[in-house]
């Protein structure tokens, strides 16, 4: 039942064939994406077997991949001889402080210069784009010692080992005004003119018309500044030196050096630290994806 | 009658009007009332902005002129952190390190994703899942992602050993060597930074017209002919971007040393950040660290206002 081109090519077996290369192709993109996958997820899952095991026995030979107890001992002897608890408290406090003070300042720093007309405000937000990635390394040694001068003038407040000192320099990202900005001015201007028509005060608008409209954007930044704050390390590593104010990536770092042969505690902290992350990404992926790449797409 | 109301309507107007003093006093106020709203909204920002960046960053530079200062008093020595900079063999040897890592980081992790893009982008069934999974080691702080790299690399306990000893293979030591343990953190941040750079070249992908693709693939082009001629002349000002982008992620190579390698072995993976860290709080040579802070703050800022200059004048073209 072939049919037959005129010139003699067998179009059917033409399309046959490229059907079969074209299956073969998707078949070999899927063996590559499925490669990633695995390397980009085993590590992690794999660190779930060292969590259950005795420390001595990670160096057992033949290799183990899965616990044979579900040895609980790590997870006992972090919540009971370690201060795991106090810290996953304090990286709280400090990753929520951060985003929800830097929320506040971000989207009104981004309203007034997205909207607002003042005298040097373009000199002024190209001063502050030149500052958009300036990173804590650069800065460590200045804002150290500024935070332990502040001491004094702050009443305790912000200082050396301290929650101020700890949260408040952290809260200031350019990066975070420059996404506001850029959200804003992408909102239709005729509601804003209206309502400015109609004698609304710049506070009222901000209220009622800018700040419901910018739930998707203030949600992305959220998660972004959140996310980088629950990594962060150098920041606290520097200004903490006491058990109260230390932050889950400081705890495991000095775990490692206090129990260098504990290797199992230490995979039952990492496990203990990043599972609750990975629940709550499971459950707000679209926006956690939007948020990795608005910090750099965002233009 | 007339004439009256004339008058009237004149006195009126000298009434209402302003000497030229009165009017720029009124402009004035005007315009300070005006501010008023503005240092509401802006305020908050700019006060944080002002104590927390511009002044430490003012300071850096003053305190790179200096020695000491964090627990004596801060002595005045002019050019010379400046000028023993390069005569420093940890941080030619830091330089070096990072120069190396960024370069082998960023070639690796953006031909990796630019694939895992295109194939994402060709292969459109289970996108999502393949999106959320490469996500995941994102999501491990970089402190975390070193403990795990543990696990893998460790030279008794690494599964990656363990694995190589039942095959009768000789054990490798991932760490302890150089150049491995360089090696070992590059494949930790690629690692870690994968999933990242595959969305954010997939969205550039997508957002290439797809009429575009369409007319190739009717003249006949195949997807790696597609790729080249199409899709990364499309992507090159973005591309330029991204790596501007990634240079600046990629010189604060901090955390990854600090968990696995404190440096070592023989200085075979000190980093710029590491090494001013080092020279800070384990209080050797001060003012080497002060300088060198400000040499990477230069580098920084120099590249931000590179990369978004360009990428202004690719959004006026």
């Amino acid at each position: 039942m072939s049919s037959k081109h005129p010139i003699g090519i067998d179009l059917e077996d033409l399309a046959r064939q490229d059907a079969l290369t074209r299956r073969a192709k998707s078949a070999l993109s899927y063996f590559v994406l499925g490669l990633f996958v695995l390397i980009s997820v085993g590590p992690i899952l794999y660190v779930i077997s060292p969590a259950f095991r005795e420390s001595k026995s990670l160096f057992s030979y033949p290799p183990q991949w899965l616990p044979n107890s579900f040895y609980l001992g790590n997870f006992k002897f972090l919540l009971t001889e370690t201060n795991y608890i106090r810290w996953g408290i304090n990286t709280l406090i400090f990753a929520t402080s951060v985003t929800l003070i830097s929320l506040v300042i971000d989207t009104l720093a981004g309203y007034a210069f997205a909207r607002m007309n003042f005298p040097g405000k373009k000199l002024l937000f190209g001063c502050i784009l030149a500052t958009l990635m300036v990173p804590t390394a650069a800065l460590l040694a200045p804002t150290y010692l500024l935070v332990r001068n502040l001491d004094r003038w702050t009443f305790g407040l912000i200082g050396l080992d301290t929650f101020g000192g700890l949260i408040i320099p952290m809260t200031v990202s350019p990066l975070g005004v420059f996404m506001m900005r850029q959200f804003i001015e992408t909102l239709p201007k005729g509601l804003y003119e209206a309502a400015r028509i109609d004698g609304a005060s710049e506070w009222r608008i901000f209220t009622k018309i800018v700040l419901p409209l910018m739930k998707p954007a203030v949600v992305v930044l959220g998660i972004f500044v959140f996310m980088q704050q629950w990594a962060n390390f150098l920041w606290p590593l520097v200004i903490t030196t006491k058990d109260e104010t230390r932050v889950l990536t400081v705890g495991i770092a000095t775990l490692q050096g206090q129990f260098v042969t504990n290797w199992g505690v230490i995979a039952a902290a990492t496990l203990m630290t990043i599972a609750p992350i990975i629940m709550v990404f499971l459950f707000f992926q679209r926006w956690f994806v939007q948020a990795s790449v608005a910090g750099a797409l965002k233009q | 009658m007339s004439q009256t109301d004339q008058n009237k309507v004149l006195i009126d107007w000298q009434e209402l009007s302003l000497s030229d003093e009165e009017f720029r006093r009124a402009r004035s106020r005007y315009k300070l009332r005006g501010l008023i709203p503005v240092m509401g909204f802006l305020g908050p920002f700019l006060l944080l902005w002002t104590v927390f960046l511009a002044i430490p960053m003012l300071w850096s530079i003053w305190l790179s002129f200096n020695t000491g200062g964090l627990i004596d008093e801060a002595k005045f020595v002019g050019f010379d952190n400046w000028s023993r900079m390069l005569s420093n063999d940890e941080l030619v040897r830091s330089l070096k390190n990072t120069a190396i890592y960024v370069v082998i980081a960023i070639l690796t992790v953006f031909s990796l994703a630019l694939t895992i893009a295109g194939l994402l982008n060709s292969n459109k069934r289970g996108q999502n899942f393949f999106k959320v999974a490469l996500y995941f080691p994102l999501l491990v702080p970089p402190i975390m992602a070193g403990m795990i790299f543990f696990f893998l690399t460790h030279y008794d306990m690494g599964i990656i050993n363990l694995v190589l000893q039942a095959t009768n293979h000789e054990k490798l030591n991932f760490l302890g060597d150089n150049p491995n343990a360089l090696l070992t953190i590059v494949s930790l941040e690629v690692w870690r930074g994968l999933g990242f750079w595959v969305l954010f070249f997939l969205a550039g992908l997508q957002s290439i017209p797809s009429d575009l693709i369409d007319a190739a693939k009717i003249d006949g082009a195949g997807s790696v002919r597609r790729f080249r001629k199409i899709s990364l002349p499309t992507l090159r000002p973005l591309l330029l971007f991204a790596v501007i982008i990634a240079l600046i992620f990629n010189f604060q190579l901090f955390d990854s040393v600090q968990v696995l390698t404190k440096g070592g072995p023989v200085l075979g993976t000190t980093s710029v950040v590491w090494f001013i860290y080092k020279r800070l709080f384990a209080f050797q040579d001060i003012g080497l660290a002060y300088a060198t802070s400000v040499g990477l703050l230069i580098v920084v800022v120099v590249l931000t206002v590179a990369a978004y200059g360009f990428l202004g004048k690719r959004s006026e073209n």
